[in-house]
């Protein structure tokens, strides 16, 4: 009877385990096969096609290598990279996605669709506008440097926002967030890659999912203290021969009802880091002189900036979620557009800073 | 072999089991999907609004649980229907709680499919989540009840971790406008009856008034459960929006989940592995729970309630439910159309069950009372 009763349960069990299926675990991530990515590079390829690469193997002693692909989607690329590689190539430790200038002009809202739906792919993941060839500086670079592709993911670490650097550093979260509201129109960092150098170059603006304008040095340093960091370590302004910094800024936009006026009122808090000019700047007078001239120049040269932004019609500074308020209906994103196109700008910059101490005037 | 004790009505549990079973019930699945129907601010309001309901509903749910007929459990409600009556409601009881079972398990489950192993047969995952419930119902009721307090601590302070999303750079106060409707559509009554039967699973209660204490005040304890469960769902919604925006969210089935997916700890990367593994803890328990319920109310059925529970009819019952699973999950929930339709019947059912139940029981009781006097 017992045994009856045995035979009983474990038929039961044995087709329990057949009705499903058969191992449970399809994919094998054996550590010792697989090869986490770090960066995905992506340009302009032949026939329309794109073209993609990445560094392997990631972090371990081994001669690293360029792979590079053409392909016309990017999730074959990922299945291609496998075909050149002995080991499995794992996107769960994506950190960069690099888009190269000319593809990011043509729009890449399907790319980040992808990188979006895959949920190996961190929504920290970094997104950075490339000019020049980069495959080639990476090729160039990576038997130099060990870990390049680390350090580079390093660097943007450091300068994220919460960190105050200087540069616009954005990921696939934020790019997504500002790319599918109505008030606000994504930014990217934009890199430039001269021979053995990698820098920064500045911002550049998205019309919807399209690259159209980048906006570099005096500028850029703008757009950092009014939208991004609110933060600059230095500030120079050569035409004045100062260098301010540990610059802090607090921003006040005021729209007036009717949408025909925007108010941009700026508070700077900082101090002289250098200053090479003729005045004596530890006499309050020409201090305030001095001071006086620089917001001139400031409000003058952000005053460009915004004219720009209307021009090209994009609004990377969100001035359009100040049309926002809790007991009203928001206005549609064209009648925003339409009037941000038109609207008359008034830019305010009130500077508060210390001269520079422990030293000796010219005069 | 010792005897097979399910039902030992033995020991009888105070009040605070009650506050962790309905705030847990009312956590459950549903919470996953809310901020993706509500969508636009002003269902904050919506939010507060149904909990204020759900408050009343839950003053007359106590009412009835403070009435003669409730303590008496099983009697009681063969006092107030009649024998017949009472296999009928049960009947129906049985398959308002099969549907919810099986929506919930293969939500949750799709959920493990989506973020953990997209390339398992989800089969496998059922077959491991029913073996797990059945190894904690087969330990009898009491055990599992007391199981509540494991479930609870293993899930609760996860709310804490959505924090974060409240400090800007993410969060930006314009992402609450506008806070009064502008636009009302259906979809807004949809979000309405969402936010309603989220709130439902108290009433599965009476299920188990045989093990809770009588002459409990017990109106206290689910007070503050529904109190609790409306500040888990503000916070969990308010967060989204701020995470989100109000456009994005849309697009997005599992905000709660990948809100989880953006906080990244240095130790692990993958925090959302962690804590879809902890909400199991609730899903094996509403499932061991709800399966003892299930053979309860069979047994009910076949008018066996005075023979001694078999270990047989036990693992009928649990083979059963996992087939149901299986079927359901390969032929009606994998079709991504149907797969709404099972959903909104829940939604449908479990708001219903929520209105009806307790007004039904104490309308009967009071006529009941007035007819003897």
């Amino acid at each position: 009877m017992r045994r009856k009763k045995m035979l009983l349960v474990w038929g039961i069990f044995v087709s329990l385990v057949m009705i499903p299926g058969c191992a449970p675990f399809v994919e094998n991530n054996t550590i010792e096969d697989i090869a986490p990515v770090t960066f995905w590079s992506i340009s302009k390829g032949e026939k329309g096609k794109i073209k993609m690469s990445t560094l392997v193997p990631p972090l371990v002693n081994e001669p690293k290598s360029l792979l590079t692909l053409d392909v016309d989607l990017l999730k074959q690329g990922g299945k291609d990279f496998n075909l050149r590689y002995y080991r499995e190539l794992k996107v769960g430790q994506l950190r960069l996605f690099l888009i190269h200038e000319e593809l990011a002009k043509q729009g890449i809202f399907q790319l980040i669709n992808t990188l979006l739906t895959d949920y190996d792919v961190s929504q920290r993941m970094y997104l950075v506008i490339v000019k020049g060839n980069f495959d080639e500086y990476i090729n160039r670079q990576a038997k130099k440097q060990e870990n390049l592709d680390y350090y580079l993911y390093r660097m943007l670490k450091h300068y994220e926002r919460k960190k105050q650097g200087e540069m616009t550093i954005v990921n696939l979260h934020e790019y997504k967030n500002k790319l599918f509201s109505p008030f606000s129109d994504p930014v990217l960092p934009v890199f430039t890659v001269a021979k053995d150098n990698f820098t920064y170059e500045g911002t550049a603006f998205f019309s919807n999912d399209k690259l159209i304008e980048t906006v570099t040095s005096t500028e850029d340093q703008i757009f950092q203290l009014l939208d991004n960091d609110h933060y600059l370590k230095f500030f120079p302004i050569p035409k004045l021969d100062v260098v301010i910094g540990r610059l802090r800024s607090r921003v006040n936009v005021d729209l007036d009802k009717n949408l025909s006026l925007v108010t941009i009122n700026v508070k700077l808090n900082g101090r002289i880091e250098e200053y090479q000019g003729n005045k004596n700047i530890l006499n309050g007078n020409e201090l305030m002189q001095l001071q006086k001239e620089i917001e001139t120049e400031l409000e003058m040269k952000t005053t460009d900036l915004i004219k720009k932004m209307q021009e090209l019609k994009v609004d990377p500074l969100q001035i359009g979620t100040h049309t926002l308020s809790p007991f009203s209906k928001p206005i549609s994103e064209k009648v925003w557009l339409a009037a941000w196109g038109k609207m008359k700008i008034k830019v305010n910059y009130q500077l508060y800073f210390e001269a520079l101490q422990n030293t000796k005037n010219n005069y | 072999m010792t005897t097979f004790s399910l039902f030992d009505k033995s020991s009888k549990f105070d009040g605070i089991y009650a506050f962790f079973i309905v705030n847990r019930f009312q956590m459950l699945y549903l919470f996953f999907l809310m901020p993706t129907y509500l969508l636009h601010p002003f269902m904050i309001w919506g939010i507060v609004a149904m909990a204020i309901f759900s408050q009343l509903n839950i003053k007359l749910l106590c009412k009835w649980l403070e009435s003669n007929y409730a303590k008496k459990g099983y009697q009681g409600f063969v006092e107030l229907f009649g024998v017949r009556m009472v296999r009928l409601l049960t009947f129906i009881g049985l398959i308002l709680i099969l549907i919810k079972i099986t929506v919930i398990t293969l939500g949750y489950l799709e959920v493990i499919h989506d973020f953990i192993f997209p390339s398992m047969n989800s089969n496998w995952i059922i077959f491991f989540i029913l073996l797990t419930s059945s190894y904690v119902a087969s330990l009898g009721m009491k055990n599992t009840i007391r199981f509540v307090v494991i479930v609870f601590l293993c899930v609760f302070w996860i709310i804490f971790l959505y924090f974060p999303f409240f400090i800007p750079p993410i969060a930006a106060l314009h992402d609450l406008y506008p806070l009064i409707p502008t636009n009302w559509t259906t979809d807004s009554w949809k979000g309405l009856l969402l936010i309603w039967s989220s709130y439902s699973g108290p009433e599965y209660l009476i299920c188990l008034i045989p093990w809770i204490k009588p002459q409990q005040k017990m109106s206290k304890y689910l007070t503050y459960a529904n109190a609790l469960s409306t500040s888990e769902y503000l916070l969990l919604f308010i967060a989204s929006l701020f995470f989100f925006g109000s456009n994005y969210l849309s697009k997005s089935k599992y905000p709660i989940i990948h809100m989880i997916r953006y906080l990244q700890s240095p130790m692990f990367e993958r925090l959302d592995i962690i804590l879809i593994s902890l909400h199991m803890f609730v899903l094996v328990f509403a499932i061991s729970i709800f399966m003892l319920c299930i053979y309860g109310a069979t047994r009910i059925i076949l008018k066996k309630t005075s023979t001694q529970p078999s270990r047989m009819g036990f693992a009928v019952t649990c083979i059963m439910l996992f087939l149901c699973f299986v079927i359901v999950n390969n032929w009606i929930w994998s079709i991504e159309t149907e797969q709404n339709f099972l959903l909104n019947i829940q939604i449908w059912l479990s708001g219903i069950t929520y209105f009806i139940v307790p007004t039904f029981l104490l309308l009967l009781t009071k006529l009941k009372g007035r007819v003897k006097a």
